[in-house]
């Protein structure tokens, strides 16, 4: 597929098959993606992926434990949130991706700039050989418990978890705004 | 050309050649571009374009270049938002980058200092709720020469969950 088709093909995936996830193929896409971000670091960045049914239900268990104890969670009945944690469990892989931060605000907007070029290249990659994603920012991930489980330090910060999974069907597309509406040209100053 | 054809080809330096860019060219690989996922499908960007006739404000701040593309993002909301916006705006430079690629126009990503000045960026007409996201210099790319050194494979950082 050429570049342009697989772009606009691409689409996110919100539910997938149960076929396992090879990992030797996430880390064959990872390193490819990486091939095409050669202004990233060594040590600016780093993957962690769970791609079992423990590791997944490890992580899920660490995504749930501060929901489970927080006042809403108790509100919650028990098999209402089991349901929660099987729709997520039940994804067959997961990269969870972190960026180093660097001295100031500007490198560390660059090196953030660079992983998300990086993850868009991975979904592409994972695109062209038939493995669906989806890039996760929900705020509920945003908390301790998750961070801990993860091993995120204090130095990095999170970008993003890249659900992933095989699918049967490809979701409809939705309409993008033609970027002539979006579109100013600067008339320089006359000299 | 597919996707990883084009791997082996982004790690070599950019050389920009004396031949224009024209706005067609780059409205065309945006058109494409915007197909970037973006949280809500808030489609947080819009672009202004100069060239190196026009943009002589960027003199001093940037690189020479045939052409320049400043890709702006929306900046509303909470924190959480911006960095979600952020995020899909770079997903989209991305996209362009490799497009830009298969057509033989180079591209330099750069976030500089500057760029979060806001009585600099005003005056590219970057308003109150935008963040300048990055500039983008664009022109043809040299034919590189057979001995410019490879992309050197570094290490994964890739690492199981629990380990
Ligand atoms: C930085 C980022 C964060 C995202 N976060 C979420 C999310 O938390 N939940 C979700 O359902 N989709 C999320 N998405 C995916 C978008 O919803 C999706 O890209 C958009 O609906 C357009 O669909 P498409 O990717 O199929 O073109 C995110 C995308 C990006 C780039």
């Amino acid at each position: 597929m050429n570049v342009a088709d697989l772009i606009m093909e691409r689409r996110s995936i919100r539910k997938c098959t149960t076929r396992p996830v090879e990992q030797e193929l996430v880390v064959e896409l990872l390193r490819n993606a990486l091939r095409l971000q050669p202004s990233l670091e060594n040590g600016s960045w780093r993957a962690v992926y769970a791609g079992t049914p423990e590791a997944s239900k490890e992580l899920t268990d660490y995504i749930y434990v501060q929901m489970t104890e927080s006042k809403l969670g108790k509100l919650i009945p028990g098999k209402l949130m089991d349901v929660f944690k099987k729709r997520f469990s039940d994804i067959p892989a997961h990269l969870v991706v972190m960026a180093a931060k660097g001295p100031d605000r500007p490198s560390s907007d660059r090196n953030y700039a660079a992983i998300c070029g990086l993850m868009q290249s991975f979904q592409l990659l994972g695109w062209e050989r038939g493995l669906g994603m989806l890039w996760d920012t929900d705020p509920f991930l945003y908390h301790e418990g998750f961070f801990q489980g993860i091993g995120l330090r204090e130095d990095e910060t999170f970008v993003g978890i890249l659900h992933l999974g095989y699918y049967d069907k490809v979701p409809k597309s939705r309409r993008r705004t033609p970027a002539e509406r979006k579109w100013t040209v600067l008339q320089g100053s006359v000299t | 050309m597919t996707l990883s054809d084009l791997a082996g080809e982004m790690g070599r330096p950019v050389h920009f050649i004396d031949r224009p860019v024209s706005q067609q060219l780059i409205l065309e690989l945006l058109n494409c571009a915007v197909w970037a996922p973006n949280d809500g499908l808030r489609e947080p960007w819009r672009f202004i374009f100069t060239d190196r006739r026009n943009g002589q404000e960027l003199r001093g701040l940037q690189e020479p270049a045939p052409a320049y593309l400043l890709v702006v993002a929306k900046e509303e909301g909470d924190p959480h938002i911006q960095e979600e916006d952020f995020a899909a705006v770079c997903c989209l430079i991305q996209n362009f980058r490799l497009l830009a690629h298969e057509k033989g126009l180079g591209v330099r990503w750069t976030l500089h200092e500057w760029m979060y000045e806001r009585s600099r960026t005003v005056t590219f007409g970057v308003g109150d709720n935008e963040r300048l996201a990055a500039v983008l210099e664009i022109g043809y790319n040299a034919v590189h020469s057979e001995g410019e050194p490879a992309f050197t494979e570094s290490p994964l950082p890739f690492e199981l969950l629990g380990n």
